[in-house]
């Protein structure tokens, strides 16, 4: 068991006869995890033929809803990769078949579709991860088991070791996994650069805390929202395990959208430094650049080894 | 996207809430037949998407025609904090008794929606905040559950309204949070909420909102047909603009060093990068831009982006920091290459390439032999390396 999945989880993919569904649905299945389905309405009963993790053709079953794919399938998450138009209706339906995890990839979904979603995931106990995120990884420390790659998080980065990492940004997750790729993680996790997401930078530590394999953790945050320093707080009364961080756009102007719909400082609300403020508040370190953020980590680990 | 005050009354009028008469114009001849028709004393009030307006000066009271015409000749050149003045809207004054403040907001904490209200208005909020802190009332609204009257007496009557307001604010507030919903905003601002009328009459006295503020959710923009008419191109930028067209989020600063990268928070981070080395070399050298190329990039993608990056004449080098994910940095430096013979490129360009076929990537640079392509294994360098290229290049110049 990971921190957030079961290890070798079987998953389904919405959108899964799209080009981006396809695509990552090829990619997570050679980086080993269990892709046993997808939904798309308009194309069930019929299946799609892919390449397995050793080679082999594996053939993927398309049904009409998460329902019957969960029933079917025996599915535990979901990884939504419809368009914005249709990403309420995705959610609202991975949410009531009941998938524990349902990871949502798509940028640019209006705020209140993702606020309906959160709350319905949070009353119905579902862990919903995103929107507007690369999605998870995890990783497993034993050669007959395989973590799950659940949305676009390339392979190969990095391996199992004792790290856990959550992020606002996708390339700057894969940046820091590549430079604590050799001491290895439990779990990575895309929280995603929307103003409302379903797992918060806060919500991924408290699963870190509780996570018995994980025993310290990289948090990277960006302008815009509280999130960080939600986070600060909590980890600052609760928090066992050490946290550095590494936060983007000190350098970003007021008023502009840096990419991201959450990337904002308004109001000179949100800004780099506050976060960074109260984060050394809460006794986490914060890196000047993922560099120095991974370094950081390695200087913790090394004086807790001794 | 942020609505002009004349258009933010235009969405509230549609729900029933109670606004002043008034007229939008851009010109001293609309201005003197508008106050004509709506009866003096007028106010004239400058249309720009920045607060404090009233302070630098966007804001007159006119009594006659001569003075309506003189205020908007002062207003409509105007620049309000780096903001131009689109126009005028031209509102019957009204006699305030008191003000009141409700706005309707995203919540990202809470991941909800949040109401800001007080029964002191008139000022900005975060003002009354810092003095009476006590005053501002903070209520949720449930993204699950429905938001009816009775929810809203109730929160009218938490507020502190005035027992004799409590009625027609609830009704406000309900509609308020109707126009918010069905116009996917992320902010519906009120202030004031303006109690008006004769003093010595109960019953000519009402809540009137006298100035408002919305935002609109860009992501729902498929949703709404009719926000093409808030298209606005006052004060644009035109290579944002141009960038947009090509579906790249641009943003343009001040610096000299052109960023280009996948993924927001690298680029942001990029952009860090460079104002420190900035500050290590003591040059003051600092980013030029934001350009993030997305996921799965083409090489056409990332040539329209130098070429967009390099229209910007202030730009002295590039920095390129590509962490291959989807993208694949082969493809990045093929669309490099296109650029640099498309556009005679002459400017120095940085390049640092990680993951998905970044050695192939960098492979094709080299075989190039460009002088004006350098190749750092590190972001950190990459930057240190692009703010070197620029303040030299800004020395030879002078």
């Amino acid at each position: 068991m990971s921190a957030f999945l079961e290890h070798d989880a079987p998953v389904i993919v919405q959108g899964i006869t799209g080009h981006q569904g396809m695509m990552h649905a090829q990619r997570m299945l050679a980086a080993g995890t269990r892709v046993v389905g997808g939904v798309n309405p308009r194309k069930a009963g019929t299946s799609l033929t892919f390449t397995g993790m050793d080679g082999t053709d594996v053939e993927v079953p398309v049904f009409a809803t998460c329902q019957e794919a969960k029933a079917e399938t025996g599915a535990q998450a979901s990884v939504i990769f419809v368009p914005p138009r249709f990403a309420k209706s995705a959610m609202v339906e991975a949410i009531e078949a009941g998938f524990s995890v349902v990871v949502v990839i798509t940028e640019g979904i209006p705020v209140a579709d993702s606020a309906y979603c959160v709350e319905l995931a949070l009353r119905r106990g579902v862990r919903l991860i995103g929107p507007n995120c690369p999605g998870m990884v995890t990783m497993s420390g034993r050669p007959d088991q395989h973590g799950v790659n659940l949305g676009i998080i390339p392979d190969g980065i990095t391996s199992y070791g004792p790290l856990g990492l959550v992020s606002k940004s996708g390339t700057l997750t894969y940046q820091m996994m590549a430079e604590l790729g050799d001491i290895g993680f439990t779990a990575c996790i895309g929280a995603g650069g929307d103003p409302i997401v379903g797992t918060t930078l806060q919500e991924a530590l408290m699963v870190f805390e509780d996570d018995p394999e994980t025993q310290a953790v990289v948090m990277i945050g960006e302008i815009g929202g509280n999130a960080e320093q939600d986070a600060a707080l909590w980890a600052q009364e609760h928090m066992t395990k050490p946290v550095v961080a590494y936060i983007a756009g000190f350098t970003a102007p007021e008023g502009k959208q840096m990419g991201h719909a959450g990337a904002i400082v308004s109001g000179g609300k949100g800004t780099a430094q506050d976060k960074k403020e109260a984060l050394e508040a809460a006794g986490i370190p914060v890196g000047r650049t993922p560099r120095q953020t991974a370094d950081l980590m390695r200087e913790l680990l090394a004086a807790r080894s001794k | 996207m942020d609505l002009y005050e004349y258009q933010a009354r235009e969405l509230l009028k549609e729900q029933g809430i109670p606004v002043p008469e008034a007229i939008y114009a851009q010109n001293s001849h609309e201005v003197a037949e508008g106050s004509d028709q709506i009866g003096y004393p007028v106010v004239v009030k400058a249309q720009v998407k920045i607060g404090h307006r009233g302070q630098a000066g966007g804001v007159k009271l006119a009594h006659t025609r001569d003075d309506a015409i003189l205020a908007s000749e002062d207003i409509l050149p105007m620049t309000i904090h780096g903001h131009s003045v689109s126009g005028v809207l031209v509102a019957e004054a009204k006699n305030i008794l008191h003000e009141y403040y409700v706005s309707i907001s995203v919540d990202r904490s809470s991941r909800d929606f949040d109401v800001l209200a007080t029964a002191n208005g008139g000022t900005e909020v975060e003002e009354i905040a810092k003095e009476h802190p006590e005053s501002v009332k903070r209520l949720h609204i449930s993204a699950l559950d429905d938001f009816d009257i009775e929810a809203a007496r109730e929160m009218a009557a938490a507020i502190g309204f005035y027992h004799a307001d409590v009625e027609q604010a609830a009704q406000i507030l309900l509609r308020m949070w109707r126009c918010f919903k069905d116009n996917d905003a992320t902010l519906v601002e009120i202030n004031p909420l303006a109690k008006i009328g004769d003093p010595d009459d109960e019953s000519s006295k009402s809540l009137c909102a006298l100035d408002a503020k919305i935002s609109l959710d860009d992501n729902a923009k498929f949703r709404h047909d009719g926000w093409k008419r808030f298209d606005d191109s006052t004060g644009s930028d035109s290579l944002e603009h141009q960038a947009q067209e090509f579906g790249l989020h641009y943003v343009h600063l001040d610096g000299e060093v052109g960023v280009i990268g996948n993924g927001a928070g690298l680029v942001m981070s990029s952009l860090d990068a460079v104002a420190y080395a900035g500050e290590d070399q003591g040059n003051g050298i600092t980013a030029a831009n934001f350009l993030d190329i997305g996921g799965g990039a083409s090489a056409q993608t990332m040539c329209q982006s130098l070429r967009i990056v390099l229209s910007d004449p202030k730009v002295e080098s590039v920095l390129v920091n590509v962490y291959g994910g989807i993208t694949s940095c082969e493809q990045v430096a093929r669309g490099i290459i296109e650029a640099i013979e498309e556009l005679r490129m002459t400017k120095p360009l940085v390049v640092r390439f990680d993951g998905n076929h970044a050695s192939e990537g960098l492979a094709i640079l080299r075989e190039e032999h460009n002088s004006m392509i350098h190749v750092a294994p590190t972001m950190e360098e990459a930057a240190q390396m692009s703010v070197q290229l620029a303040a030299q290049a800004k020395e030879n110049r002078q």
